[in-house]
C-alpha cells in the first residue's frame, strides 16, 4: 500500500513540477531537481526512511534499464548524420570525457576528497541511468553520483549560453556536442532554444558520451 | 487504449533487451552497465533490420520523454548522506561547477576548430 503511494506521489509531483517548469522555465525549477528536493523535504518532515520510500521507488528505478536501451532509437534515426560527422563527434566526445575526468580528479586531489567521493564524481558528465551503474562498477557511491550528475547538468543549463557567447561557440554542432557531453540530458533540454540541429547533436553526443564513458571511466580509474 | 497497450508491450520488449544486457554482464562478470549492452543489441537489431523500428518506436519515445522521472528515486538517496550539506559538500559542488565549465569550453572550442577544418576541406574538394 505504502509502496503504491510512493510511486503515485512521485509521478504526480513530477508531473506538477513539469507544468510549473513549462510555465516559468527557470533552470533551478527543472523537474528532476525540484521534485527531488520536495520529496526529500516531505520524507524528512514525515520521518519516512529512504528504504520505505524505495519499496515503491524501486519500481520506478527499474525502468532506468529499458530507458537506456531506448537511446538506441534516436541513435538509429540519426545514424546518417552521425556517420557524416563521425570524426568531429567522436573526437569531441572523447575530449569532453577526458577534460571532465582530468579536471575533476585534479580538483578532488586539491581539495583532498575521499577516494569514494572522487570515484563518485568521475561519471558526473554522463546521463544518470548510465552514470549510476558506472559509479557502482568503479567503487563509487551511486547515490552521490546521481546527485553530482544533476549538478553537472544544472551548470550546463544555467551557464552554457553565457559560455557559448563569451568563447564564441556559435556552431550548432559545437554547441550540441559540448553541452551533451558535459551536461547530458539537463543541459540538452536547454538546447531546444537553439533549434533542431543543436538539440539532435546534443542528444546524440549525450548517448555517445554514455557509451564511451562506460569504457573510459573504469580504465581511467586504473590511472589514478 | 490501443496505444497504451502498444506502449506497454514495447516497454516490455525494451526491458527484455536490458535484462539480456545485464545477464551478459553478470555471466561474464564484467564491470560494465548491462543496459549499455542492451542498447548495442537493440541498435544492431534495428540496423540489420532484424526487428522493425515500429516494434519499439512508441515505447522508446515514451521512456525517453519521461527519462528524468526514472532517476528521481536514486537521487532521493541523498537524504541518507546528511554530510553532503556541509563545507565538504559545498567543495564538491564547486568542483563540479568548475569541471563542467572547463569541459564545455574545451570541447566547444575544440569542436569549432575541427568543424571549421572539415568545412574548409569540403570546400577545397
Amino acid at each position: 500500500m505504502i509502496a503504491i503511494m510512493m510511486v503515485m506521489g512521485t509521478i504526480v509531483l513530477f508531473y506538477v513540477m513539469s507544468i510549473v517548469y513549462k510555465r516559468f522555465t527557470y533552470p533551478l525549477l527543472i523537474p528532476i531537481f525540484s521534485t527531488t528536493v520536495l520529496i526529500v523535504i516531505i520524507l524528512l518532515i514525515s520521518k519516512i526512511p529512504y528504504d520505505t520510500y524505495m519499496s515503491g521507488g524501486k519500481w520506478i528505478n527499474e525502468l532506468l534499464g529499458p530507458a537506456v536501451v531506448s537511446m538506441a532509437y534516436p541513435l538509429y534515426i540519426h545514424r546518417e548524420k552521425i556517420y557524416n560527422y563521425k570524426v568531429p563527434i567522436l573526437l569531441s566526445v572523447l575530449i569532453a570525457l577526458f577534460s571532465g575526468l582530468i579536471s575533476i580528479t585534479i580538483l578532488s586531489k586539491l581539495l583532498s576528497f575521499d577516494e569514494h567521493v572522487l570515484l563518485s564524481l568521475l561519471p558526473k558528465s554522463i546521463t544518470s541511468p548510465v552514470a549510476i551503474p558506472i559509479s557502482e562498477a568503479i567503487g563509487g557511491i551511486p547515490t552521490l553520483t546521481a546527485v553530482f550528475v544533476i549538478f553537472a547538468g544544472l551548470v550546463g543549463a544555467i551557464l552554457g549560453p553565457t559560455i557559448f557567447r563569451v568563447f564564441r561557440i556559435d556552431n550548432a554542432i559545437s554547441r550540441g556536442i559540448s553541452m551533451g557531453s558535459a551536461s547530458h540530458g539537463i543541459g540538452v533540454s536547454k538546447l531546444g532554444e537553439y533549434g533542431e540541429e543543436t538539440l539532435t547533436m546534443g542528444s546524440v553526443s549525450m548517448t555517445l558520451s554514455a557509451i564511451l564513458g562506460s569504457f573510459v571511466c573504469p580504465l581511467f580509474t586504473l590511472l589514478i | 487504449m490501443v496505444k497504451i497497450i502498444r506502449i506497454v508491450l514495447q516497454v516490455i520488449i525494451l526491458y527484455l533487451f536490458s535484462l539480456i544486457g545485464s545477464w551478459i554482464v553478470q555471466s561474464l562478470s564484467l564491470q560494465f552497465p548491462g543496459s549499455i549492452i542492451g542498447l548495442f543489441l537493440l541498435f544492431s537489431c534495428l540496423y540489420f533490420k532484424i526487428i522493425p523500428v515500429d516494434l519499439i518506436k512508441d515505447g522508446a519515445g515514451f521512456l525517453l520523454s519521461f527519462l528524468a522521472l526514472f532517476f528521481i528515486p536514486a537521487t532521493i538517496g541523498i537524504m541518507n548522506y546528511p554530510e553532503f550539506l556541509s563545507w565538504a559538500g559545498l567543495g564538491m559542488v564547486v568542483s563540479i561547477v568548475i569541471s563542467t565549465i572547463i569541459t564545455i569550453i574545451i570541447t566547444g572550442i575544440f569542436c569549432e576548430y575541427v568543424e571549421g577544418k572539415s568545412i574548409k576541406k569540403e570546400q577545397i574538394e
